[in-house]
């Protein structure tokens, strides 16, 4: 185990200077000069001058990709052309604002995915598996916006359910708040899990070990229950342990348009206000929690089916 | 029983969300959005307006504008009175206020955490961290090559890389603890203006020190509000409360008989702040802005372009549903300029003045205003806005009188005509929607003349890149006034401001330098008012800008919502506001 793990940990470096190189060459290529933006509309030329050199933009390009490496490897992506914040700070603030609504909407999601797709695979190719394939796919197809601006509109504007936005400090207090974007989370999810979930549920259905089960004359629900749904939890787990590490960066636009102030929404202002290295350090975590969320998936394998040997 | 048991965990859930822990608000808390984060509360940092508005609540300069006098009139703040001049016009003596404490803060050892009292080096201070090289600041402008010493200081600090803080400047002198000498280096009429911008409030050293990089979230001022650091975020929500040591100083006694008549004069005489605090929510998206303002959850707001028509009638009225919700509307005109910028640097602009002047006759200001700004805008003549001394209501600008025909005669005398010989211009733009669009108007006026552009989209920093580096033909810009002085959109077309200072347009004229440098030494008279009214007349003949148009607010406040005035120039307006309790329940 700790051998593989060494192996696919050393694997990740090659990946890790590809996915570096891309980035900054990206960055370096559509980013702009960043000075007349940080010292704004009375910058002179000394100013200009001063920034540059401090900021290191007349170095050669090898000595900037280096600089960044450092900054990948000591997780200290510099300040934000935008806010001067120093953006591993700026990260670290946003981590728990996007945790607070990805944990309790993806956990939700999950299990109301799983639940439902158990449901309509037992019923298959009845008007209830029909029924929620449709609504599955109704649901996939509309925008996240549109769930947004009808829940922001109807439910909490006319209907007073919810608060329209916002959010707070305090733990508490913050709860209240997240109940919408939550909800909206496990609608928008839901349709594309379920389909996923339930086409892994019906695959297993059709394996030989159900069919002796059920010449053995065990109950249709304990084949599912005790059988299928442990089996099925392979494409599963892997569906769900991948999506884990990018809960940390939250929700784009649901933290936009509900004031939560996380890493979704730090990234949509880095977009906005075009300050590169907010996004070259999102994109760089990006592809790190990628790359560790596949490494996690494989692990997990071997926890949920012990007939897959990490060699 | 499962369906129970998790039935009852959802209840339980929703039941712990609604309940909090927060203090209760007070009653006369005002309520209002901020429609983008806060960058910084550092003073020297604020180079938007945003963050220039929330610095404002708890930092002090020497001087202020006065909440309700228009055209702007400039009063002492921290200042005792208006600062004395030796003869020359080049030395200004500021008497500080005795007493004025900076607000409880742990910087404060000395004291054991009770704010100390403001004295005159806190200015000395402050100017040169905002000249000092490593501050980055963007308002080292204000001070660049105006006060004698600092230069030479600043240059110092770049030569050593530190900033030596003990080190005098000739300029500036703490004569006695309540006493502040500016030495200028030739007299300015303009100074005093800059030194109400957020960039000249006094902060205090101990502040800086223990906090240093996150001086900027930890703000230490003597301003009529303290930020609750604890339940405060830049990125979503600010709280202010009232400072409990806030200096006296009363709300206003003078003000016009509209001001009156609007309510705005009841607490004259009052100890400011008059709220208990204010909440300053952060939306970037219009609609949970909106939406929030609608359910009474704001005091004011402005309103958004895409809600307009929920709002007003086609006849710039308010809709019976806003008056029935005794919705007050505010129309303030902006002191900004929107405009099209020919870069002169470019031979086939720079040296075809008919050319430019065609093609600003060509785009029809009125269908833009509509489209674009919900008829909230008058078209510009020239560059200066309503509302400053120098601009002339009776100016029209000849070559901003939409024809078409004399247009095209215009481009055949410029030597190209129906845009044949005219090579194809590179139009710089951004790469937001509005903008695009904005720009594929330009296009289709540009198009009825023959003339074709090549459209550049461009991220922000590569925009401001490209027209610092002089790059392109054209583009959209806009210009905001620093201070209520026409100058500061005069000094846009100085010969020595070219880019990558302001003058993008890179316009040169001798003759406009020779006005431009008479008038900075004089003060608001009739004079200066004389001589930038006759720069305009050369700007509108020579035509670097199409000058577009010039912006106007629209305000609601709901009835509660007292002393609401818009104030586009000074950030410390919050302290007059206040809540009506028997009218917001």
């Amino acid at each position: 185990m700790f051998v593989y793990l060494l192996r696919r940990l050393l694997y990740t470096i090659p990946i890790l200077l590809g996915v570096s190189l891309i980035v900054f060459v990206l960055f370096h290529m559509v980013g702009g000069d960043p000075t007349y933006q940080m010292l704004g509309k009375h910058a002179n030329p000394e100013q200009v001058q001063t920034l540059r050199h401090e900021l290191g933009l007349d170095q050669p390009l090898t000595t900037q990709f280096f600089f960044y490496l450092k900054q990948v490897v000591t997780f200290d992506y510099g300040r934000s052309y935008s806010t001067k914040q120093p953006i591993s700070d700026m990260i670290l603030n946003g981590i728990g604002p996007s945790l607070t609504l990805a944990i309790p909407a993806f956990f939700l999601t999950t299990v109301f995915a799983i639940l439902i797709s158990l449901f309509v695979a037992y019923f298959r190719g009845t008007w209830i598996d029909k029924g929620v394939v449709v609504l599955c796919v109704v649901g996939m197809s509309i925008p996240s916006l549109a769930y947004i601006l009808f829940g922001q509109h109807i439910l909490a504007y006319r209907w007073g359910l919810f608060p329209i936005s916002g959010y707070e400090i305090d733990f508490p207090d913050r709860l209240q708040y997240i109940v919408m974007p939550a909800l909206i989370w496990v609608m928008v999810s839901l349709g594309m899990d379920v389909r996923f979930f339930r086409n892994a549920i019906l695959d297993e259905t059709h394996q030989d070990y159900v069919r002796t089960a059920r010449s053995k004359g065990l109950s249709e629900k304990f084949i599912f229950l005790k059988h299928v749904l442990k089996n099925s939890m392979i494409p599963i787990v892997t569906y769900v342990v991948i999506e884990i590490p990018f809960l940390l960066l939250g929700a784009f636009l649901l933290e936009s348009f509900f004031g939560i102030p996380g890493l979704g929404s730090i990234t949509i202002d880095a977009i906005n206000s075009s300050d590169f290295p907010v996004l070259k350090a999102m994109t760089t975590i990006n592809s790190l929690l990628f790359i560790l969320g596949t490494l996690a998936t494989d692990i997990v394998y071997t926890w949920v089916d012990p007939r897959v040997r990490l060699k | 029983m499962k369906i129970y048991r998790l039935s009852a965990l959802a209840i339980a859930i929703l039941a712990f969300s609604a309940c909090t822990k927060k203090d209760k608000e007070p009653a006369n808390t005002v309520h209002i959005a901020g429609i983008e984060k806060i960058k910084t509360l550092d003073p020297a940092m604020t180079g938007d307006l945003y963050s220039g508005d929330e610095v404002g609540r708890t930092y002090e300069g020497l001087l202020q504008f006065h909440y309700l006098k228009r055209p702007f009139v400039i009063v002492p703040m921290l200042a005792e009175e208006m600062p004395s001049y030796s003869k020359d016009k080049k030395t200004l003596t500021f008497k500080i206020r005795k007493g004025v404490l900076f607000q409880d803060d742990p910087c404060f050892k000395d004291t054991g955490g009770k704010g100390r009292e403001l004295v005159a080096d806190d200015f000395i201070f402050s100017f040169k961290r905002v000249a000092d090289p490593k501050t980055l600041s963007e308002g080292w402008w204000i001070f660049d090559g105006r006060v004698v010493g600092l230069n030479e200081w600043r240059d110092e600090a770049s030569r050593s890389g530190k900033a030596d803080y003990a080190k005098e400047v000739e300029g500036l002198k703490a004569i006695d603890k309540y006493t502040l000498e500016i030495k200028l280096k030739k007299p300015s009429a303009q100074f005093l203006s800059y030194l109400t911008m957020s960039f000249a409030m006094a902060i205090p050293k101990e502040a800086v020190e223990m906090y240093k990089d996150d001086f900027a979230r930890n703000p230490v001022g003597t301003g009529p509000f303290v930020l609750d650091r604890k339940n405060s975020n830049l990125n979503s929500k600010l709280i202010w409360n009232k400072n409990p040591t806030f200096r006296k100083e009363l709300y206003p006694s003078d003000g016009s008989e509209e001001d009156r008549a609007a309510g705005l004069l009841e607490d004259a005489g009052k100890p400011l702040p008059l709220a208990d605090r204010l909440v300053v929510s952060i939306y970037t998206e219009t609609q949970p802005r909106w939406l929030n303002f609608m359910a009474g959850k704001f005091d004011w707001s402005k309103i958004p372009k895409d809600n307009f028509d929920q709002v007003m009638s086609a006849d710039q009225k308010l809709l019976p549903e806003m008056t029935q919700r005794k919705l007050k509307l505010q129309k303030s005109p902006k002191l900004d300029i929107t405009h099209e910028t020919f870069n002169l640097n470019e031979p086939i602009l720079g040296k075809n003045k008919l050319l430019r002047q065609a093609i600003s006759m060509s785009i029809n200001s009125e269908p833009y205003i509509e489209l674009f700004y919900n008829g909230r805008a008058i078209p510009a003549q020239g560059p200066i806005p309503p509302g400053l001394n120098g601009y002339d209501p009776s100016l029209k600008n000849p070559y901003r009188i939409y024809n078409l025909e004399t247009a095209k005669d215009m481009l055949k005398q410029a030597g190209y005509p129906e845009g044949k010989g005219l090579p194809v211009l590179e139009y710089n733009t951004l790469s937001s929607t509005e903008y695009r669009q904005m720009t594929e108007y330009i296009e289709k006026s540009l198009g009825a003349l023959g003339i074709k552009i090549h459209v550049n989209t461009y991220t922000w920093p590569e925009f401001v890149e490209a027209l610092k580096n002089k790059k392109g033909h054209m583009w959209g810009y806009a210009w905001g006034a620093d201070y209520p002085d026409a100058e500061n959109f005069l000094q846009l077309f100085y010969s020595k401001n070219v880019s990558p200072g302001p003058n993008d347009s890179n316009y040169s004229n001798p003759e406009y330098d020779k006005l431009y440098e008479a008038s900075l030494n004089l003060h608001d008279t009739p004079e200066r008012t004389a001589l930038y009214q006759k720069m305009v007349k050369i700007l509108v003949e020579d035509c670097p800008w199409v000058f577009s148009v010039h912006r106007i607010e629209y305000v609601l406040t709901y009835p509660w919502m007292k002393n609401y005035k818009f104030h586009e120039i000074e950030h410390a307006v919050a302290k007059y506001w206040r809540i009506d309790t028997s009218l917001k329940k």
